[in-house]
């Protein structure tokens, strides 16, 4: 049984990087994600949608980061299920790092595990210095931002 | 008159699991090894009702590409077998904030309205099907003239008793010109269109006001001496997303953009979160929506009168911390407010009833769901206030308001 399952799982596990799909979020892998002992290198966590046109600045600046200092790790979350439109909007900015998108949990509880203050105004970036450190920013984020929260430099 | 996991079981996996998230551990990785959990599918629950001259409620609701209309004659206890409004099927919005709208014009026709989107994100068309018959729908039409492939959406549909009908949506024309002549503009646009005739037909469309938020629903009601009103997310220089109200003169033009709200949320994105207004038989205007103030993102309920000062008579908070999407209405002398709250675990469905024009409130719990769920919606039959409500594990849900 044991054997049979472990190629599911890594099959599961590795979803994000090795293909186009993203992989589920539910309300106890968002807590995780979003905690900062969970981040051992600068990284960022995004939040965007596939109607938020302000999110597309967000990721532009990103993929240019991401580019221009390897140590910086991005992560994207669709704040909406997995559909057809998601993976068009998101491929032109070559993020390398793993994707998610909504899981079948309440949206409402995996917004509440994601950021317990969050109204759900989008884009809003969560900013890790991978020594314990978060900062969260609503809305369009500048490379200063980044800058100041993971201790990195562009 | 206003329309409004799967999961697996068992040693042998947990052991796994277990044993993988070691590894990913050791690897740094274990915030991205997220196994075990389901795909979600958009749960596009976004429905409007009403109830009918003759008492029966009507729910407009997406099914697949139609929009469908579901009836009950005994206060949602049961359903009869829905119908389409659209013959031929097409894309239709139904998440919270755009979502089908419905209302009967004052000849009686039915009317449901809806924005259709096309491939390309961010655009649609808003689009308009009536009944003579509450059964039968004329194929729909399109409520504007502007055919480009760019945003007209989050409409709102008010009826007039002189069988006018007004939609008023978030249009992106001017933005579009801007980007192509390379100069700033600042959010979108509000258009409206009228007809005269019931919803038969529509006249050109036309500018109500610049600056809008960009996908935040708008609303709308009528004033005290039957002028109609609509609200909406604006965006005020810089960036501060507070909400505007204007009047409609005879002809249907804007007699002016007023500031509604002073919270100053300032954000470079998109809130969701669009107000709603309605004004009582005294003529006072009430109004509820969601804002940042001071850091902290509120639900907030005041009175928009007029004085000149900047302030919101009786601005309140309404519910707790996670309030959201509030819904307001009037009748029989009092204000109901209905709103959803996730409180950790599950999400609940809240109230509150005034019967002194808004300077107290009763609260209310009606119900709690732990899956996906529309927005609240309150109507009203006659004097009477209704909490309606649309879950993904509970369906359709009518509380009547004390």
């Amino acid at each position: 049984m044991t054997r049979r399952l472990f190629p599911l799982f890594f099959l599961l596990a590795a979803g994000p990087l090795a293909a186009a799909d993203f992989t589920p979020l539910d309300r106890l892998a968002a807590k995780r994600l979003l905690s900062p002992e969970s981040h051992r290198q600068a990284t960022i966590v995004a939040l965007w949608s596939s109607d938020c046109n302000y999110c597309k600045k967000n990721l532009k600046l990103l993929s240019s980061l991401a580019k221009s200092n390897n140590k910086l790790r991005v992560i994207t979350v669709a704040a909406e299920p997995e559909s057809a439109q998601l993976w068009p909007l998101l491929k032109p900015y070559a993020l390398g790092g793993p994707r998610y998108a909504y899981g079948s949990d309440n949206p409402e509880a995996i917004a509440y595990a994601i950021d317990a203050k969050w109204g759900g105004e989008l884009p809003r970036t969560f900013l890790f210095d991978g020594r314990g450190g978060k900062e969260v920013v609503a809305g369009v984020i500048s490379t200063a931002t980044v800058e100041k929260a993971t201790g990195l430099r562009f | 008159m206003r329309a409004d996991i799967k999961t697996f079981a068992g040693h042998a996996l947990a052991r796994s699991l277990v044993l993988g998230l070691g590894l990913f551990a050791t690897l740094g990785f274990a915030a991205d090894a997220m196994p075990g959990m389901a795909k979600g599918a958009r749960p596009e629950l976004g429905t409007s009702a009403v109830f009918a001259p003759d008492g029966s409620l009507l729910v407009a609701a997406r099914q697949g590409e139609h929009v469908m209309i579901y009836r009950s004659a005994d206060e949602g206890k049961t359903w009869s077998a829905p119908s389409a409004v659209n013959a031929q099927p097409e894309a239709i919005s139904a998440d919270g904030e755009n979502r089908p709208k419905i209302a009967f014009a004052a000849d009686g026709g039915l009317l449901v309205s809806w924005t259709h989107p096309f491939p390309k994100p961010n655009t649609g068309s808003v689009r308009l099907a009536r009944s003579a018959d509450g059964q039968r729908f004329s194929p729909p039409l399109t409520v504007h003239q502007d055919t480009a492939i760019i945003t007209h959406r989050f409409e709102s549909m008010l009826t007039l008793p002189d069988n006018r009908v007004i939609l008023a949506w978030i249009d992106k024309r001017d933005l579009e010109s801007a980007k192509a002549s390379k100069t700033a503009y600042r959010g979108a646009a509000i258009y409206a269109a009228i007809s005269t005739d019931g919803g038969r037909s529509f006249q050109p469309e036309y500018k109500l006001a610049d600056h809008s938020c960009e996908c935040c629903r708008v609303t709308s009601a009528i004033d005290r001496d039957g002028a109609p009103l609509f609200m909406w997310r604006h965006v005020y220089a810089p960036n501060e997303r507070d909400h505007a109200i204007t009047r409609l003169k005879p002809d249907g033009t804007a007699e002016s953009v007023q500031r509604a709200t002073f919270d100053r949320w300032k954000v470079d994105g998109c809130p969701h979160h669009g107000p709603s207004l309605v004004v009582d038989e005294k003529g006072v205007r009430h109004a509820v929506w969601f804002n940042q103030k001071d850091g902290e993102g509120r639900v907030f309920y005041g009175r928009l009168e007029i004085s000149g000062k900047n302030e919101i008579a009786g601005q309140r908070t309404i519910g707790g911390p996670r309030a959201a999407h509030a819904d307001i209405v009037a009748a029989g002398g009092k204000l109901a407010i209905a709103w959803k709250e996730f409180d950790g675990e599950r999400t609940q469905l809240r109230a509150m009833v005034s019967a002194d024009g808004g300077h107290s409130f009763t609260d209310i719990a009606l119900a709690s769901t732990d899956g996906a769920s529309d927005q609240a919606r309150v109507i009203r039959r006659k004097d009477q206030l209704f909490t309606f409500w649309r879950t993904e594990k509970e369906g359709f849900r009518l509380f009547p308001l004390p």
